[in-house]
């Protein structure tokens, strides 16, 4: 049986996604082998646009360029997905993306405005359809891992769907929220990362996006018995996950 | 029962006799507030005296009952193999009276039906010796029935002043005793009237206090009431007072693959009720659809499931779910909320 035709893709974004596939070191010649790796600009030159079985999209689209790129990619490839908060939910690129595109190029180039092209950065969803999705900024190269060992091996991906908070215990972390009034993501964001930043003594910023029903009018009220106003809770749920359903009512 | 004395300048000697039983674990600082049983690797380390242990964040049941564990290994050559090794034996040194009498439920759970061997293959491996406590603002032990055990232990020392009175539980126990005897010596009258004066004032320094009495058939006729609503706005369903309670025990298990895509690994992994997926079957169908649901079979289990399974609650009162819940639930003030007293609120308030 041939080996599957893989290509890994950028849109706009810090290209920390790729790298951390990159960084799979001690794994990379076990993915060469088990795939074979037609486009994956951060790591080879030559980048044919052929037929693929997966394509592994990280970035936000933010221009009208990029829908058609990512377009293009959809109609050759079997299955895409989504890799990290930017494909996922548009990321940091999209953190205002509710203001009005026309006024904020204004404010920031003046009388230049009209000639940048960026459209409401977006996540890819938006324009094609997208069947699976790892999340977190980056992704974490386990989960990467995992996940190309289930679509190799043709089984439906799984992935914890519960907050950051179970796994952190897990590991029996002291809680940063409960014991230090650290302000914390983690009842609501989806876990996956091994709880990193609480196992650090740093609250979770959520970059995994929101937990499926996440109780975020409850983060509002213990995050303001910590200090914070609504302003600042709202700002902090929409560093990575802007566009999140859930994180559209507030308060 | 044997029962012999040890001074307390003796201990930290025991505890080095103690390695030749297996590998000393004991309650040790674990961030800036809390502790955690720990490989012993400095004596000095030890969290002994009653002001700084009163709970480690994690219970003893992850020794037994690992909170993610590989069963198998799989590969298209092999089949699959067992993948336990054996591990080197243990003694837990320093286990509170209710994390021992948590360990005596999920004993009784884990050999239903089904006997689970990965969790009693660990369980003859580890010795547990006990210490005795002092309450502090979220200890209900007392309430629960849990703050004195008679057994579930290889030794229990209680402490009575300026020596541990150790309570023989088993052969080893005994083993362990008798291969240092010069540690130990005969306890006279005076401390017989010691002890008993602490057993008998333990009661007295409960701060929290809950009777639990007719509570199974108060949660069948509550079992519409509005606050299991009121609960599920506030939970977050994150899990975090299964994964410290001691006796809740549920996983899961799913396989990994490796990316030949063929071999991989079983693993099971701790599980909780609340999390959306618990309940969920094929075709995204939920026997437990809202977050209300899932806080209230959760309440149910412990509270009222368990008693009619096992013939008590499954809580031991270990205070751990409620000094852990992010979203300041008390579970005591839960309890007399539903049993009637309304003006109790169930939110902590009182976290440090």
């Amino acid at each position: 049986m041939p080996k599957p035709k893989v290509g890994i893709f950028s849109l706009t974004c810090c290209e920390g996604c790729q790298l951390e596939i990159l960084n799979c070191e001690d794994e990379l010649l076990d993915i060469a082998g088990a795939v074979d790796i037609v486009s994956f600009g951060m790591a080879q030159s030559n980048n044919p646009e052929t037929a693929l079985d997966i394509a592994f999209v990280e970035g936000t689209v933010v221009m009208e360029s990029e829908v058609e790129i990512l377009k293009a990619i959809r109609e050759r490839s079997t299955t895409l997905i989504a890799i990290g908060a930017c494909a996922t939910y548009g990321g940091v690129a999209a953190m205002n993306y509710e203001v009005n595109r026309k006024e904020l190029k204004e404010v920031v180039y003046g009388a230049d405005a009209a000639l940048i092209p960026s459209i409401t950065p977006s996540p890819l969803h938006k324009f094609v359809k997208v069947d699976f999705s790892l999340q977190g900024c980056p992704i974490e190269k386990s989960q990467f891992l995992k996940l190309l060992g289930y679509l190799l091996h043709g089984d439906s991906p799984i992935f914890p769907d519960y907050p950051v908070c179970a796994e952190c215990k897990r590991k029996e972390n002291e809680c940063v929220l409960v014991q230090h009034n650290i302000p914390c993501m983690g009842p609501i964001t989806v876990a996956g990362c091994d709880a990193r930043c609480p196992s650090h003594f740093n609250g979770c910023d959520g970059c995994f996006g929101p937990v499926d029903e996440a109780n975020v009018a409850m983060e509002y009220h213990v995050m303001r018995e910590k200090g914070m106003d609504n302003d600042e809770i709202r700002r902090m749920m929409h560093v990575f996950a802007p566009t999140a359903e859930v994180f559209k009512k507030d308060e | 029962m044997k029962i012999v004395k040890l001074s307390k300048t003796n201990v930290f000697q025991f505890v080095d006799h103690l390695k030749s039983f297996g590998e000393v674990h004991a309650p040790q600082r674990k961030g800036k507030k809390s502790s955690a049983f720990q490989p012993v690797k400095d004596n000095s380390k030890l969290l002994l005296s009653d002001e700084n242990y009163t709970r480690t964040i994690l219970p003893i049941k992850k020794y037994f009952h690992k909170p993610i564990d590989t069963l198998l290994k799989f590969s298209p050559g092999k089949g699959f193999e067992d993948a336990y090794e054996e591990e080197e034996a243990k003694v837990l040194f320093g286990v509170h009276s209710c994390d021992i009498s948590a360990i005596l439920t999920l004993d009784r759970v884990f050999a239903g039906k089904y006997v689970d061997t990965y969790y009693f293959r660990r369980r003859k491996q580890i010795a547990i010796i006990g210490m005795s406590c002092i309450p502090d603002e979220y200890c209900y032990c007392h309430s629960m029935g849990t703050d004195f055990v008679e057994d579930g232990f290889d030794l229990f020392l209680s402490d009575i002043g300026e020596s541990y009175l150790v309570k023989v539980g088993t052969s080893l126990g005994d083993d362990m005793v008798s291969t240092a005897s010069d540690l130990f010596i005969d306890y006279d009258e005076k401390d017989t009237d010691e002890y008993k004066r602490r057993i008998n004032e333990f009661p007295t320094l409960f701060v929290t206090k809950v009777d639990e009495t007719n509570l199974p058939a108060i949660l069948d006729m509550e079992y519409k009431s509005e606050i299991w609503e009121e609960m599920g706005d506030r939970c977050f369903n994150c899990g975090i007072c299964s994964m410290v309670c001691p006796t809740c025990f549920c996983f899961d298990v799913n396989d990994e693959l490796c990316i030949d895509g063929e071999s991989g690994e079983r693993k099971r992994c701790w599980d909780s009720c609340l999390f959306k997926s618990h309940a969920m079957v094929a075709g995204g169908h939920n026997f437990r659809e809202k977050r209300s649901d899932r806080f209230k079979h959760r309440f149910l289990h412990k509270h009222q499931e368990f008693m009619g399974e096992f013939g008590r609650t499954s809580c031991v009162g270990c205070g751990r779910c409620t000094q852990d819940c992010p979203a300041d639930i008390h579970f005591v003030g839960m309890v007399k909320r539903i049993k009637g007293d309304i003006a109790c609120v169930y939110e902590g308030n009182n976290k440090k």
